[in-house]
């Protein structure tokens, strides 16, 4: 009794294995220029360090530029300002342009 | 299918640094790497990602292909060493599946048509994703690609007796997965 289930089952996956078998998954999306894809995969992979640099160059472009917007927005100093001028010890200078007279 | 002495020339010509001929060996070789890989993709980019890696490897290994077997062969080994290792590695995603679908019939070949030659492949693969990615592997090259217990254990590298160790554990856990648990 226990057998024939046994073979019963044992027909059953069969069964199944052969129907898979008989509808095999579509490649023929995957295959269409495989082989472009692939040596671009290799290339890239071969590519100097310097490639990298110049990948990189937009967001060291970017980066400079915030900088560069960030230091012009920031002047803590204004010269025209007398008790800044007193404070972050520029005294010395406006002394020594009265004493050369200029 | 591609002739082997060619393929050992353009083998010789990629490792020389000539791009176009490692490209004429994919062009040859991708649809059985494909076919092979797609028996374990569950989706096309998964299928691609399993076919680069199984080129990129080869590329990479490109030295140690001596000749002595064809170059097809020496690819399905990579292929086959990919895929196991893509198994073993979504082996925890899979865990939690549900086996609902389990309990479809499905028709008899001798009658059966597109869909339920479509069901079966759907069924099988939820119930073979329970199974260790070891059994997966080798009853999907046994039964599914229908090759001999010889070449599984060349493609794989075990043992024949360990190849069918584990055919006939993976049948065992596809039957009571398929069937249901009454045989216990």
């Amino acid at each position: 009794m226990n057998d024939k289930r046994h073979d019963r089952r044992d027909a059953e996956l069969d069964r199944y294995f052969a129907l898979a078998r008989q509808a095999p998954p579509d490649i023929s999306g995957v295959e269409r220029n495989f082989e472009t894809r692939v040596m671009a995969r290799i290339r890239e992979g071969r590519e100097p360090w310097y490639a990298w640099a110049w990948r990189l160059a937009p967001i060291f472009l970017a980066l400079t530029i915030l900088l560069a917007g960030w230091s012009l927005s920031y002047s803590p100093l204004h010269p025209a300002d007398p008790v800044t001028m007193l404070a972050s010890g520029t005294q010395e200078v406006a002394l020594l342009d009265q004493l050369t007279g200029e | 299918m591609a002739a082997p002495d060619e393929d050992a020339d353009l083998v010789r010509s990629a490792i020389g640094g000539d791009d176009e001929a490692f490209s004429e060996l994919v062009r040859r070789h991708k649809g059985t790497v494909l076919r092979s890989a797609s028996r374990f993709a569950r989706n096309p980019e998964e299928l691609e990602d399993l076919g680069q890696e199984t080129f990129l490897r080869a590329y990479r290994d490109l030295r140690s292909f001596r000749g002595e077997a064809p170059f097809g062969h020496w690819l399905s080994r990579i292929t086959v060493r990919v895929c196991y290792d893509a198994l073993r590695k979504r082996r925890r995603e899979e865990k939690d599946v549900s086996l609902e679908v389990l309990a479809t019939p499905v028709a008899d070949p001798s009658t059966g048509n597109g869909p339920s030659a479509q069901l079966a492949r759907m069924i099988l693969d939820q119930a073979m994703s329970r199974l260790k990615p070891e059994d997966r592997l080798v009853i999907t090259l046994f039964e599914l690609e229908d090759r001999s217990v010889r070449e599984v254990a060349e493609l794989t590298g075990w043992s024949e007796t360990r190849v069918k160790v584990r055919v006939f554990r993976a049948r065992q856990a596809l039957k009571r997965h398929i069937g249901g648990d009454d045989e216990r």
